[in-house]
């Protein structure tokens, strides 16, 4: 499995000056973590095909766009959000609760790895991301698939940080919940 | 026991085979036809991709504020250019007053003869010795 939290030596800039070799390292890198974060918030298995096509395309037209090398992946998980949520106007015809009232937690959290989940719970754990709403899954998943920073998170969803921390905290207090109960 | 991240990437790793044909395509669409376009034909596409579109909006506004500029300047042009036009040329009564008024002036100032100009001195070259002796004699 891939440790994600270990920062990795990406050739994006060699991707920058138009190198394929690169742009197939990085697209390999990223297309499972991206189909599964654009999968989880669509549901519909060839729109988030179609998404991951685009976001690549659109990565390698706008690549002259990114500031900081560093941040290629949150930066392309901010172009797959952005169809995600293009997909569900076009689909739903509403805008998406993006702006409820923060509301920060004191304590905040730790690794997305501090959450364990047994074999029997693994339904049960998608039936619960499955119910919650879209921007609280969209922020568990983001810290589930690539242990992104907060500040990354919110850089991803264009939202605030204190939102980011309340969508977190309730989302991973709701999990704990449920496996505490399947104990 | 597993990770969240475990459960999502298990569940989905059947998609691998579909990422890895999209991966190809993208590849293939985007960079295989690149090398066999010259240098020099790419360049205004370059120029388009990093330059104008990441700032394509700073770039509209100045065109609109460049463009109200040019409108501006040119209505006020034709403007000037039109008054002058329409102005009438001046009618010989006018012409004649003014020259009356012309004399009249120069009558009072007392400038209504016109002097002699004083004749150009005759430049001869002389010794410099002798002109010395020209300016002690003065």
């Amino acid at each position: 499995m891939l440790a994600v939290a270990e920062r990795e030596q990406l050739p994006v800039q060699q991707a920058r000056d138009g190198n394929p070799a690169a742009w197939d390292v990085l697209f390999r890198r990223y297309q499972l973590p991206l189909y599964v974060y654009v999968f989880e918030l669509a549901r519909n298995e060839q729109a988030s095909l179609d998404i991951v096509q685009e976001t690549f395309i659109a990565a390698v037209k706008h690549i002259g766009g990114l500031r900081d090398d560093e941040k290629f992946g949150s930066w392309l998980f901010g172009i797959a959000h952005q169809k995600v949520i293009q997909l569900w106007r076009k689909h739903s015809g509403k805008e998406i609760l993006f702006d409820e009232i923060p509301e920060t937690p004191d304590e905040f959290e730790n690794s997305p790895d501090d959450l364990l989940i047994r074999s029997e719970q693994e339904t049960e754990f998608m039936n619960l991301l499955n119910q919650l709403p879209l921007p609280q899954r969209s922020v568990l998943l983001l810290h589930f698939v690539e242990d992104f920073s907060l500040e990354e998170i919110a850089r991803i969803m264009e939202t605030q940080l204190g939102t980011v921390k309340s969508r977190l905290h309730y989302a991973k207090k709701a999990l704990r919940k449920l496996i505490e109960e399947k104990k | 026991m597993k990770t969240p991240r475990e459960i999502l990437f298990v569940r989905h790793q059947n998609a691998t085979p579909k990422l890895d044909t999209i991966r190809r395509e993208v590849l293939k669409s985007e960079f295989q036809n690149e090398p066999s376009i010259p240098f020099y034909l790419n360049l205004p596409l370059m120029f388009w991709r990093e330059l104008i579109f990441p700032c394509r909006r700073i770039w509209t506004g100045l065109a609109a504020v460049w463009i109200f500029i040019f409108i501006i300047n040119f209505s006020q042009h034709d403007k000037s250019e039109m008054m002058a036009r329409k102005s009438p040329p001046p009618s010989p009564e006018m012409i004649l007053a003014f020259r009356q008024q012309e004399l009249l002036l120069a009558e009072l100032i007392g400038q209504n003869e016109p002097r002699d100009a004083e004749p150009p001195k005759i430049f001869s070259p002389r010794p410099s010795s002798e002109r010395r002796f020209e300016i002690l004699t003065a």
